[in-house]
C-alpha cells in the first residue's frame, strides 16, 4: 500500500504497513461490497464506470456513502493509494474494544507530532489507527480541553469509528457509540476482563526535518561579494551587530563567540520545544560551543536584563579601548565595570573565552558612532 | 420542529418546562403532541429493548426533518456489546427522526421545589442529549455538555442541559442545512 506523498522531492516515499482488508486491486471490487474510505466513511460499491474528465477517459469506481447516499468516485488507479479497505472483521473489532478499554500510556503532548501522527493514522492506520486517535485525544481531553482543530479531528475520528463499528457489528450507529463510550468511560465500579489489545499499526517514520547548517555566518555576506566593493570594516560591523542582537534576543552564545555559528537556530528551537526530532547536526568541537541546556540560566539572566546586557555587550566588543591600555589585563576589564548584574556574571567566562582574533580594531570603534554611547553608558554605571 | 410524545404520565408543568428547555437549546419550535399508549410486549420485568420500543411506539404526525421524542416510564435496555451492555438512559436513531428516553433512571422527583427542579433539569438534559443525536451530534468529552454520556463518572449530580460551544455550533450547522 502506498502512503502519503513525500514532503520533499528528495525524501523517500513513505510505505504504510499492510492492513487487514486493504484493497490493492480495483478489479477485486464487486457491486455491493462495503468499504471504508478513510476520508468519507463507510461506502457501498455501486460499480465501475467510465467518465470523461478534461478530455480524458477515466476508469472510475462509483461508490455510495452509507451515511447520506452521497456519490463517491475513485479512479481505479488510486484505489490502493487512497486507503480504501474492507470493513473490519468482528474479531478485529473485538480487539479494538479491548484496546479502547485498556489503560492508556501517556498521551503525546507535543501538538505538532500528535496532530501529524493522528492525521496519518486516520488515513492509513485502519480501524485500530482510528481507535488510537480517539483514545489518544480522549485521554488528552481529560487533562485539558482540546484546541479547536483537534476537537474537529476528534469528532471526525469518532464519526469514522462509530460508522465502522456499526457496519462491522451490524448495529445502529447510536448503539455503536454507546459501546465505544462504555469502553472509554465505564460507569463507576465497572471492571472489564480485558485481553491483550492487538498490535498497534506501525506508521511510516517521517524523515526528520532538515536543517542546513552554515559553517560561518560570514559566508552569507561573502557570497554577496561585498568585499569587492571595498568597504572597510564591514565584516567587523556585522560581527558586532550579531553580538548585540544575539545578547538581546537571548542567544548568549552570539555574544560569546561574536557569533557562534547557528546559535540563533539552536536557541530558537530549544525555546520552541515543539520541533520534530532534528537530524544530528555537525557540531564543531570547539570549546566555546556548549549545549543549549547548559546555557539556560545565562540565557534567562540575559533576557531579564536585556538593556544592561546590551550595554555590556558594547564593552565586550569594545575591548579595543581596553586593549589600548596594555597595563590592564583582559580579565580585569569586565571586573572594572561597576554594574555587576547576574547577566554580566553569566557572560564573564564567555568573555574570557573570547577568541583572540575577534577584538575589533580602532577603526571599527571609531566608525561605529552608535557604539560609543553604549560604552559610555556602561562606564557611567 | 421537535415533537414530544409521552408513553407515561407526565405532569403538565414538567412538560412545559421540557418544551421550554428544548426550544431554548436548539432554537426550534417544540410542542407536546399528546400521550400515547405503551405498546404491548417488552420483557417480564417490565423493561423494554430501546430499539424495539422505538420501532413499536405509535405513529406521530411529523413532516421532513421533524424530530420526535418519546418519553417512556419503563426501564430501557440495549443489546450487549463486546464488553457488556452499557447502561441505557435513552436511545436515538443517529441522524434520524426518532428518539426515546426513560424516566426510570432519573432521580426521585420528590415533592420539594428543589428536588422537582433538579428532576426537571435532569429530564431536560436527557432529552437534549437524545435530540442532539438526532442532529448528528456525537458524545462529547466535556462533562458540562449535555452530549456527555449519561453514565459517565465525570458527570456532576445536577448536570446542565446546555451544549458546549462545539456541539452547539455543529447542531446549528446541521439545523441550517436541514431541508425544511
Amino acid at each position: 500500500m502506498r502512503g502519503q506523498p513525500p514532503r520533499h522531492p528528495d525524501d523517500p516515499k513513505a510505505e504504510l504497513s499492510e492492513l487487514e482488508g486493504t484493497i490493492a486491486d480495483a478489479f477485486a471490487l464487486k457491486p455491493g461490497d462495503r468499504l471504508v474510505y478513510p476520508a468519507q466513511g463507510v461506502c457501498v460499491v455501486v460499480g465501475p464506470e467510465t467518465q470523461e474528465i478534461a478530455g480524458q477517459r477515466l476508469e472510475m469506481v462509483r461508490m455510495k456513502r452509507e451515511e447520506d447516499g452521497a456519490a463517491v468516485l475513485v479512479p481505479r488507479g488510486k484505489v490502493a493509494s487512497v486507503g480504501l479497505r474492507r470493513v473490519a472483521s468482528v474479531e478485529l473489532m473485538d480487539g479494538v474494544f479491548h484496546y479502547l478499554a485498556a489503560q492508556l500510556d501517556d498521551p503525546e503532548l507535543n501538538w505538532k507530532i500528535r496532530h501529524r501522527d493522528n492525521a496519518d493514522r486516520m488515513v492509513g492506520g485502519g480501524v485500530l489507527g482510528i481507535a488510537e486517535v480517539v483514545k489518544g485525544l480522549h485521554a488528552l481531553s481529560r487533562l485539558r480541553p482540546l484546541p479547536t482543530k483537534e476537537r474537529g479531528q476528534f469528532d471526525n475520528a469518532r464519526h469514522l469509528l462509530v460508522a465502522e463499528v456499526a457496519a462491522s457489528l451490524g448495529v445502529a450507529p447510536g448503539l455503536a457509540e454507546d459501546f465505544i463510550d462504555y469502553a472509554l468511560m465505564p460507569p463507576a465500579g465497572t471492571r472489564f476482563k480485558l485481553k491483550p489489545p492487538p498490535k498497534p499499526i506501525l506508521m511510516p517514520s517521517r524523515p526528520p526535518r532538515r536543517r542546513y547548517v552554515v559553517d560561518d555566518e560570514g559566508d552569507g555576506l561573502d557570497d554577496l561579494g561585498l568585499d569587492e566593493l571595498g568597504i572597510e570594516g564591514l565584516g567587523e560591523e556585522a560581527a558586532v551587530e550579531g553580538a548585540v542582537e544575539g545578547a538581546v534576543e537571548g542567544a548568549v552564545e552570539g555574544a560569546v563567540e561574536g557569533v557562534v555559528e547557528g546559535a540563533e537556530g539552536e536557541a530558537g528551537e530549544t525555546a520552541d520545544g515543539a520541533e520534530a526530532p532534528v537530524e544530528a547536526l555537525p557540531v564543531p568541537a570547539t570549546p566555546a560551543t556548549r549545549s543549549p541546556l547548559k546555557l539556560v540560566p545565562a540565557l534567562a539572566a540575559a533576557v531579564k536584563a536585556a538593556a544592561p546586557v546590551k550595554a555590556k555587550a558594547g564593552p565586550a566588543q569594545k575591548q579595543p579601548p581596553a586593549a589600548k591600555k596594555p597595563a590592564k589585563p583582559p580579565a580585569k576589564a569586565p571586573a572594572k565595570a561597576p554594574a555587576k548584574s547576574a547577566a554580566k556574571k553569566a557572560s564573564k567566562p564567555a568573555v574570557a573565552k573570547k577568541p583572540a582574533g575577534k577584538p575589533v580594531t580602532k577603526k571599527k570603534a571609531s566608525s561605529r558612532a552608535t557604539d560609543k554611547p553604549a560604552a559610555n553608558k556602561g562606564k557611567k554605571k | 420542529m421537535i415533537r414530544i410524545a409521552t408513553l407515561a404520565p407526565l405532569d403538565p408543568t414538567d412538560t412545559v418546562a421540557l418544551v421550554k428547555s428544548l426550544r431554548a437549546t436548539f432554537g426550534l419550535g417544540t410542542e407536546h403532541v399528546g400521550d400515547l399508549r405503551l405498546p404491548r410486549g417488552g420483557a417480564k420485568d417490565g423493561s423494554w429493548d430501546a430499539i424495539a420500543l422505538l420501532g413499536a411506539a405509535g405513529p406521530v404526525l411529523a413532516v421532513a426533518d421533524d424530530k420526535v421524542l418519546f418519553i417512556a416510564g419503563a426501564p430501557l435496555t440495549l443489546a450487549a456489546g463486546p464488553l457488556g451492555d452499557p447502561p441505557c438512559w435513552g436511545f436515538a436513531q443517529y441522524g434520524g427522526g426518532r428518539a426515546i428516553i426513560s424516566l426510570a433512571n432519573l432521580p426521585e422527583r420528590g415533592v420539594t421545589e428543589a428536588s422537582i427542579e433538579s428532576w426537571r433539569r435532569r429530564l431536560a438534559r436527557e432529552a437534549v442529549h437524545v435530540v442532539g443525536h438526532l442532529w448528528d451530534l456525537h458524545h462529547c468529552y466535556d462533562a458540562r455538555c449535555a452530549m456527555h454520556p449519561s453514565w459517565s463518572p465525570h458527570l456532576g449530580p445536577t448536570p446542565d442541559s446546555s451544549l458546549c460551544t462545539f456541539c452547539r455550533e455543529k447542531s446549528e450547522r446541521k439545523i441550517r442545512l436541514a431541508k425544511t
